[in-house]
C-alpha cells in the first residue's frame, strides 16, 4: 500500500505549511495555565464543600447498598450470566458437512465447519475497547489456544472465520493473516453488552 | 549518551505544584500534540483549538496525569484523540452536508497540485478519529504497530484491524471521489 502512503505524505499539511507561530503557542500556554490557576484556587477555597460532598456520597452509597439487595439483584445476575463463546472456520458457499447460519445484521448466510477452533477455555483475557458510539471486545488467547488458532487459520487465508456468542454468529471476518494471540470482536456492542460478553468469556 | 537524552529522561511529573507541572507538561508535549492534532483536523485553526481543548481538560484534572514522560505522552494522546472524537460526533451531520461545497470552493482557489492534496486530506474525514489517528501514526509518523498500541492503550490486533480497515476505506473513498492513486 505504498501508493496510499505516498499520497498521504504528499498531502500532509505539516509538509506544506509554515511551522506554528510562537504567538499562538504562547497565547495557548497562558490560557491553559490561567485555567489551571483558577481551578486550583477553587479547590483550595472550598474544603467544606468537599466534606459535604463526601458526606452526601457516603449516605448515597449506604442507600444504594440497602436498595441494591432488594431491587437490583435480577439485573446483576443477568449481567453476570455466562456467555458461550466459540470460533469456527467458515465458508461463503454451501458444502457437505457445513451448517448454514445467519450473521447478525447481515443479509447473507455463512456456512460453519463442525469443529470449534477456540472457546471460552482458550481465552486468557478479554476487555472492552470503546470505538465511537459502540464498544468492541479485545480477546487474548492462551498459548495452547493461540497455537491451535494459528494452525487452523493459516490454511484458511482469504476465507471467513466465525465468532459466535451464545450460538449466534456475530461476525465473520475474512482471515487476512493467521490469527495468533489476539483477536477483536467488533460487534457494535453497547457498553453493557460488551461488559457482559467480557465477563461471560472469561467466566468472572 | 548526549545531554539531550539525559534531560529527556527526567519525568515532568516530578514538579510538585500543579500549575508548574502543567506548564512543564505543556512545554514538553505541545509540539508533538500539535503535529498529531494538525493531521487529525482540516485546518491549523481546528488543530490549535483541539490542542487547547486537550490541555484545558488536563488543567481541570491535574491529578489524573500519570508520572513519567512516556505515560504522560500516551495519556495526552488519548485525551486528544478522545476530544477529537467528541468534536467529530457533534459535527458529523454538519460535515456530511458541507463536504461537497467545501471541495468545490477550494477548487477555485488553489493550484492543481494543491487541489489534489486537499482532496486527499479531506478524504481522511471519512475515518473515525481513532482510526484516522492510527493511520496517521503509522503512515506519517511511521510508528510501529506495538508503539501505536501502547500510545492508545489498545491491543496490537486492534491497531492492525483499524489500519487495515482505514486503508480500505481511504482507497475506496479516493477512487469514488476521483482523488485516485498512482
Amino acid at each position: 500500500m505504498n501508493n496510499l502512503k505516498e499520497l498521504l505524505q504528499d498531502a500532509d499539511p505539516l509538509r506544506n505549511e509554515p511551522a506554528g507561530s510562537s504567538e499562538h503557542r504562547d497565547a495557548q500556554r497562558m490560557a491553559v495555565l490561567a485555567a489551571a490557576s483558577r481551578a486550583n484556587r477553587r479547590e483550595e477555597a472550598t474544603p467544606q464543600s468537599k466534606v459535604r460532598l463526601f458526606a452526601f456520597l457516603a449516605v448515597a452509597v449506604i442507600v444504594v447498598l440497602f436498595l441494591g439487595e432488594r431491587v437490583w439483584s435480577p439485573l446483576i445476575l443477568e449481567a453476570d450470566a455466562a456467555v458461550r463463546f466459540e470460533m469456527r472456520l467458515a465458508e461463503d458457499r454451501r458444502a457437505a458437512g457445513l451448517r448454514e447460519a445467519k450473521i447478525a445484521g447481515k443479509d447473507h448466510p455463512i456456512y460453519l465447519h463442525a469443529e470449534v477452533i477456540a472457546n471460552n477455555a482458550d481465552i486468557a483475557a478479554a476487555h472492552i475497547v470503546p470505538d465511537g458510539d459502540f464498544y468492541d471486545v479485545d480477546i487474548e488467547f492462551k498459548t495452547s489456544g493461540a497455537t491451535r488458532m494459528r494452525a487452523a487459520t493459516a490454511s484458511h487465508i482469504g476465507r471467513p472465520v466465525a465468532f459466535l456468542i451464545d450460538g449466534q454468529v456475530i461476525m465473520a471476518p475474512v482471515v487476512v493473516a493467521p490469527i495468533g494471540s489476539y483477536a477483536e470482536i467488533t460487534g457494535n456492542f453497547t457498553k453493557r453488552e460488551a461488559e457482559r460478553v467480557v465477563k461471560g468469556i472469561i467466566g468472572k | 549518551m548526549n545531554g539531550v537524552d539525559v534531560v529527556g529522561s527526567f519525568p515532568v511529573a516530578e514538579v510538585a505544584d500543579p500549575t508548574e507541572r502543567l506548564a512543564a507538561l505543556f512545554d514538553a508535549h505541545y509540539e508533538r500534540l500539535y503535529r498529531l492534532a494538525r493531521r487529525l483536523t482540516a485546518s491549523t485553526d481546528d488543530a490549535l483549538d483541539l490542542v487547547q481543548e486537550t490541555f484545558l481538560k488536563v488543567a481541570r484534572s491535574p491529578k489524573s496525569i500519570p508520572n513519567g514522560l512516556t505515560p504522560e505522552e500516551a495519556w495526552l494522546v488519548r485525551v486528544l484523540v478522545n476530544t477529537r472524537r467528541d468534536q467529530w460526533r457533534k459535527a458529523s451531520a454538519r460535515r456530511r452536508h458541507d463536504s461537497t461545497a467545501s471541495i468545490a470552493t477550494n477548487s477555485r482557489e488553489f493550484e492543481a497540485t494543491l487541489i489534489a492534496q486537499n482532496t486527499v486530506w479531506q478524504t481522511l474525514d471519512v475515518l473515525s478519529p481513532r482510526r484516522r489517528a492510527i493511520v496517521v501514526m503509522h503512515e506519517l509518523e511511521e510508528l510501529p504497530i506495538p508503539a501505536i498500541a501502547s500510545l492508545l492503550g489498545i491491543s496490537a490486533i486492534t491497531v492492525r484491524w483499524h489500519l487495515s480497515m482505514g486503508r480500505h476505506e481511504l482507497m475506496h473513498a479516493l477512487k469514488a471521489g476521483g482523488g485516485g492513486t498512482k
